[in-house]
């Protein structure tokens, strides 16, 4: 009897989740800290490993297309690029630095008992559901600015394969981790009990996004569970507004699965599709993993009695990551992680809106938030 | 006698730990380096756990980590 394909991805995804929750525990792998503390505090340690897992996830990914093991190449989700890449990389380097962690950040904080991280939980679905209210002209913004249509690398921008480019930047990026490496500074000097040192968490996330290329066709991604989350929130209490939003009729996930051959999509509706079977166990798996992690290290302890300013930064942080990556659209993981390893130019564009976001997200934290 | 001043940040969001625990130092400091006072952080972030200490111990202060109670105390001293 063939196994039912939702069934079977969300058994992989609650797996993959569950890893990555108790690697970036144990590591504190948080990728919008590793921007911020370069503009707050010129440390650049976890930056340098964040190159790393890009640099690992680009030789893999590469493999596994040379080995004809990616059917999907590059993966659903990945659009032509615009100038919204670069908007919604602001919006979201902002936010993420008042929320003190990204999309996935937030999800493995929460786990170990960050009340903060649950405020900023809440502020995503805010954010998701405020975009949706503003998706008919902000779709209309991107139809109209997108370039290069119908193309989603540089290199099919450029007509090449690949390989070249792909190898010219793998060999750069070895070169300076290497260098890195000989003078030690990807390894972080640490009393931290069971801590993972941040690059071999880097080395064993971009083998889990490689695991999720293959076995689901595309890297980890989680955003769109969130407006599905608003959606479901939404529905209850407003039905005919929700059923009139264009936002969650639309269904941009079309693909084969490449594991089972079915057919299958999704999209923000709150329905139980391709894009919940894959993005809710990703989300309950690193929440999951994250937890299991801190109470076997008797690290699980929920504070309340914090500075109200870190509520609203919170709060207003999610909501604003929750709104960039419906506009961006897509958030960190999945351009970091996921388009930028297979030089997608939209991705890129992301990263070029993200850094000067992070820098202008640590100037108000320090100014508005820290604040007394 | 040295004084001992205690702070709890437990819980708090990123960066907000370490930049406080950078105002105490710097608030303190001469009486940090005359040995008259030593600052006591109790967190649960396990980033700041390597972030304060490390900064702590460039400025030239004899940083001692304990876990305790599921928390950390990082007690900088001159």
């Amino acid at each position: 009897m063939a196994a039912d394909p939702l069934a079977l991805i969300f058994v992989i995804c609650l797996g993959l989740g569950l890893l990555s929750g108790i690697i970036m525990h144990r590591s504190d792998y948080c990728i919008a800290g590793m921007f911020r503390d370069l503009f707050l505090f010129r440390r650049t340690v976890m930056l340098r490993t964040l190159c790393l897992l890009i640099i690992s996830s680009m030789v893999l990914f590469e493999a596994a297309r040379q080995l004809g093991l990616l059917p999907l190449y590059p993966f659903p989700l990945l659009y032509s690029p615009t100038p919204a890449n670069v908007i919604g990389g602001f919006l979201f380097g902002v936010g993420m630095v008042l929320a003190g962690g990204c999309v996935v950040g937030t999800l493995y904080k929460m786990g170990s008992g960050s009340l903060l991280s649950a405020v900023t939980f809440a502020g995503l679905i805010i954010g998701s559901a405020f975009y949706a209210e503003i998706h008919p002209l902000w779709a209309s913004f991107i139809k109209q600015t997108t370039f290069f249509q119908g193309k989603i690398t540089i290199p099919q921008i450029l007509g090449i394969n690949p390989f070249p480019p792909v190898t010219l930047i793998v060999a750069c990026g070895v070169f300076f981790l290497f260098r890195w490496h000989k003078a030690g500074l990807l390894v972080r000097d640490s009393q931290v009990h069971r801590y993972l040192q941040p690059w071999k968490a880097a080395v064993y996330l971009s083998v889990i996004g490689l695991v999720s290329y293959l076995l689901i066709g595309m890297p980890m991604g989680v955003t769109t569970s969130y407006a599905k989350i608003a959606g479901f929130a939404e529905g209850l209490f407003f039905r005919e507004h929700l059923d009139g939003l264009a936002y969650f009729k639309a269904v941009p996930l079309k693909f084969v699965h490449p594991l089972t051959g079915a057919k299958l999509q999704g999209g923000g509706a709150p329905l139980f599709d391709a894009i919940a079977a894959i993005q809710f166990p990703l989300v309950i798996g690193i929440i999951l993993g994250s937890a299991a992690s801190a109470i076997s290290l008797r690290e699980f302890r929920i504070y309340y009695n914090l500075p109200p300013r870190q509520y609203v930064s919170a709060l207003a942080g999610g909501i604003i990551m929750g709104m960039a990556s419906r506009m961006a659209p897509t958030c960190n993981v999945w351009h970091l992680l996921g388009g930028i390893p297979i030089l997608a130019a939209s991705s890129l564009l992301f990263l070029s809106g993200l850094i000067p976001g992070a820098w202008a997200g640590s100037m108000i934290f320090v100014h508005k938030v820290m604040k007394t | 006698m040295v004084d001992k001043i205690e702070f709890d940040i437990c819980g708090q969001i990123c960066p907000s730990t370490l930049l406080i625990a950078l105002k105490e130092i710097n608030t303190h400091s001469q009486r940090i380096r005359d040995g008259a006072v030593k600052l006591s952080f109790k967190t649960d972030n396990r980033d700041a756990v390597v972030t304060i200490p490390e900064s702590a111990s460039n400025m030239g202060y004899t940083v001692h980590v304990a876990k305790e109670d599921g928390c950390y105390l990082i007690e900088i001293s001159g």
